[in-house]
């Protein structure tokens, strides 16, 4: 067969379908956030008419439209592809988003005109091939061509998934998808997408202060390391959530030695333990024939891993099996079958699982995913049950870590699970402990980004970076290391976190002797076998854009 | 004298060098030496000129006090444009700092408001800057400005005391226009 993609027949008429494509366009790609990036905009440009034969009325409709706090919509300049409420019915099974009436008059709307209330909404302004549905988060502030975007990792929770960072004179101005298909397959969550405005937040710290007043970074950190030095178990540190496989590291060294027998409790971490064997990968859930989620909520926990649960459902056929206390989103496939144990009980429901009839038959692949029940469950005992079960009806397990790099901080071992009651001294980095401040508190030193009410009390206040400055990897929740590609300048005084590190160690009286971050990296992956892939971080070099050929104008 | 000998070699070598202090001053070019005549002829015929141009119409101008007509379509430093009910022109698509070669434009749009409307439609500068420094004069941004926003007006003695004062600002640019470019806009509009 031979498919003619240039002949004058077929020049023609993709230039026709451009053009009733515009019919009841408005044509205001000067104020649209589309501009510059639309496959709308590019194809008529290739191989549109350059002027239209449409005079008559074009249909009007009341514009932007907020879909939700994040999403606006603007109906005149929709082309009712459909894209959006497909992705919305098949990909995230949800019903918020459809189309009202009918034929040229269609319109796309939400449900009873609702706020849209999912955690994968954004994913729509992607999909638009147009510039209806634009983020109301960074609207209107850059154009594409302003932009330059680093490839790097999302740092909101244990997925990983791969996504974009642009930034515009210094600012980040948005966060796109970026397809990995073992991972996100191109697919990110609103957390991921628009919960990013702090890093430009006006109010940043920039400057170390020691009682409220500005101080050096070579005083701040002494005053930091009489607070907490030789505190032994009345030290208790506070870690973020997103902490570095290199900063985790450096971070053992301060532990091992001046900080030895110090508390740690690590941001949003769930009580997991580490796991025993090789896990099972994100990709592979695609094969699964049968998969039993445990004591998760996984549109909350791990939203993408939720989506390829819910594609392994519905394109695959694999049958779900939930164990949870609470209705979750998956039972939204009626073939869900749903077990509501009561809390703390899970185990004891898994190992009665052994026997279920379609885990004895599941004619391919066992997935069992298992969570901590926000902390209800007691885990050691559940992990153990969920690798028996994997064991006794031949599947393999995925721990469903919670905070961003917790499986990298549980390698580097300082992923603590404390409550820091009763402590002397406090080094909170990140935001404060969820849990509070404890009383018994004598002496605090707050590493942030922020200023916040909790850490007006802090003897010293360190500035520290976001995920939009620094350096480094994450190790995902499938044991894959990705590395962080910054946008964003680290401006003096601001210092990037291995570099305080560093000298907070010299300033506790232990040598790190590095001089940047690929110094880290490989003792990092020499001391660590998991960090192993430290060792050789991928070029740098992005993948060249496609280039669009053919002929323009018939 | 050693010494001597020493800086001599240091100096750099000249890129043509001069003639050395050994060679003799080469021979005047053969052939008819010009007589007293023909000088004299040669100082008649530049005086001539000379007075000629004394009794021609001058061509040149007393600047500054007097200045030279500009064409109609001059291009001199930039205008922003507001409607005639005192909204700006300007939407903030930026397609002026796309279009501009030396890329001293520099837009940065925000949304209007009901509160706070700047610009008719959803969208307007919220910062506009020309840096006129860098500017070339080509006219380009006039032409890529969807709404004519943007127009170049007819001054061309841009002079000051900073750098920093070569950057305008919106406020600079949104000056009243003078007429002639409006004249120069309106017989534009009458031609296309
Ligand atoms: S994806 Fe965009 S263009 Fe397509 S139907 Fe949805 S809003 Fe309209
Ligand atoms: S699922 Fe997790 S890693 Fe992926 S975009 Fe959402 S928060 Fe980021
Ligand atoms: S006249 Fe030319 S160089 Fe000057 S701002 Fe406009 S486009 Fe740029
Ligand atoms: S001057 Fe014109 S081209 Fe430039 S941003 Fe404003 S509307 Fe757009």
């Amino acid at each position: 067969m031979v498919v003619k993609t240039l002949s004058p027949m077929a020049v023609q008429a993709r230039a026709d379908i451009l053009e009733f494509e515009l019919v009841n366009h408005p044509l205001d790609c000067p104020v649209c956030d589309k501009g510059g990036e639309c496959p709308l905009q590019d194809f008529t440009f290739r191989h549109g008419y350059p002027t239209s034969r449409i005079d008559g009325p074009r249909l009007h409709f009341k514009k932007p439209i907020p879909l939700s706090e994040n999403i606006a919509l603007d109906r005149e300049r929709c082309v009712l592809c459909y894209r959006c409420t497909r992705y919305y019915d098949e990909v995230a099974w949800e019903q918020e988003l459809t189309v009202g009436q009918r034929g040229v008059q269609s319109f796309i709307t939400s449900q009873f005109d609702q706020p849209l209330q999912s955690i994968f909404s954004g994913n729509i302004i992607d999909l638009c091939p147009v510039g209806a549905l634009t983020s109301r988060v960074w609207r209107f502030e850059s154009r594409p061509w302003d932009m330059t975007h680093t490839e790097s990792i999302c740092s909101k929770c244990a997925v990983g998934c791969n996504v974009n960072l642009w930034q515009r004179r210094g600012q980040l101005v948005r966060v796109t998808s970026r397809e990995n298909d073992d991972i996100d397959e191109g697919w990110i969550c609103d957390r991921g997408r628009f919960d990013y405005t702090d890093v430009n937040d006006p109010s940043r710290l920039r400057t170390p202060r020691i009682n409220g007043a500005k101080a050096t970074w070579a005083d701040a950190l002494a005053t930091v390391s009489t607070g907490i030095k030789g505190k032994g178990a009345k030290l208790g540190i506070s870690l973020p959530k997103d902490i570095t496989n290199e900063e985790a590291f450096l971070f053992k060294r301060l532990l091992d030695g001046p900080l030895r027998g110090a508390r740690v409790k690590m941001h949003g971490r769930t009580a997991l333990p580490a796991p025993i064997a090789a896990t099972l990968r994100i990709k592979d859930l695609d094969a699964a024939r049968v998969i039993v989620i445990v004591a998760s909520d996984t549109e909350s926990d791990v939203p993408i891993v939720n989506l390829r649960i819910k594609k392994a459902a519905s394109k695959r056929g694999a049958r779900l099996i939930v164990i949870h206390p609470d209705g979750v989103d998956l039972d939204r496939d009626p073939n869900t079958i749903h077990i509501r144990n009561a809390p703390g009980s899970a185990a004891a429901e898994v190992r009665k699982l052994a026997s279920h009839r379609l885990l004895k038959s599941a004619g391919g692949p066992i997935a069992i995913l298992y969570g901590d029940g926000l902390g209800s469950e007691e885990m050691a005992d559940l992990a153990k049950s969920c690798r028996d079960l994997a064991d006794a009806v031949g599947g393999n397990v995925m721990p469903l870590y919670r905070a961003t790099n917790e499986r990298g901080a549980i390698e580097a071992g300082v992923a603590g699970w404390d409550p820091l009651d009763g402590i002397e001294a406090l080094l909170s980095w990140g935001p404060p402990p969820t849990a509070g401040i404890p009383t018994s508190v004598k002496f605090m030193a707050a590493w942030d980004h922020l200023p916040r009410p909790e850490n007006e009390k802090a003897d010293v206040l360190l500035p520290a970076t976001t995920f939009a400055q620094r350096q480094g990897s994450y190790t995902n929740l499938e044991g894959t290391v990705q590395f962080l590609r910054p946008p964003i300048e680290v401006v003096p005084p601001l210092k990037e976190s291995w570099e305080v590190l560093v000298e907070l160690g010299a300033a506790l009286g232990l040598t790190l002797d590095y001089a940047g971050i690929f110094a880290i990296q490989r003792d990092a992956a020499a001391a660590i076998p998991a960090l192993a892939a430290l060792a050789q971080p991928p070029s740098p070099e992005p993948a060249p854009e496609p280039v669009l050929i053919g002929p323009a104008h018939p | 004298m050693a010494d001597d000998e020493k800086t001599t070699d240091a100096r750099p070598e000249h890129p043509t060098p001069l003639r050395g202090p050994d060679e003799g001053i080469p021979a005047h070019p053969k052939g008819k030496v010009p007589g007293v005549g023909a000088d004299i002829a040669a100082l008649a015929t530049g005086l001539k000129t000379t007075l000629g141009e004394f009794f021609s119409p001058q061509v040149t101008l007393e600047y500054p006090e007097d200045k030279s007509p500009r064409s109609e379509r001059y291009r001199g430093r930039h205008y922003l444009r507001r409607y005639e009910n005192g909204l700006e022109r300007c939407i903030g698509c930026e397609l002026c700092a796309a279009a501009c070669p030396v890329g001293c434009i520099l837009v940065i749009a925000a949304e209007n408001t009901e509160e706070n409307r700047v610009s008719p439609g959803e969208r307007y500068a919220k910062t506009y800057e020309i840096n006129m420094l860098r500017c070339i004069f080509c006219g380009y941004c006039e032409d890529a400005c969807p709404v004519q926003a943007i127009v170049l007006g007819p001054e061309y003695e841009l002079s000051d005391t900073s750098r920093e004062k070569f950057i305008y600002t919106k406020e600079k640019l949104l000056e009243p226009l003078p007429p002639d470019v409006q004249a120069r806009l309106q017989s534009k509009a009458k031609e296309t």
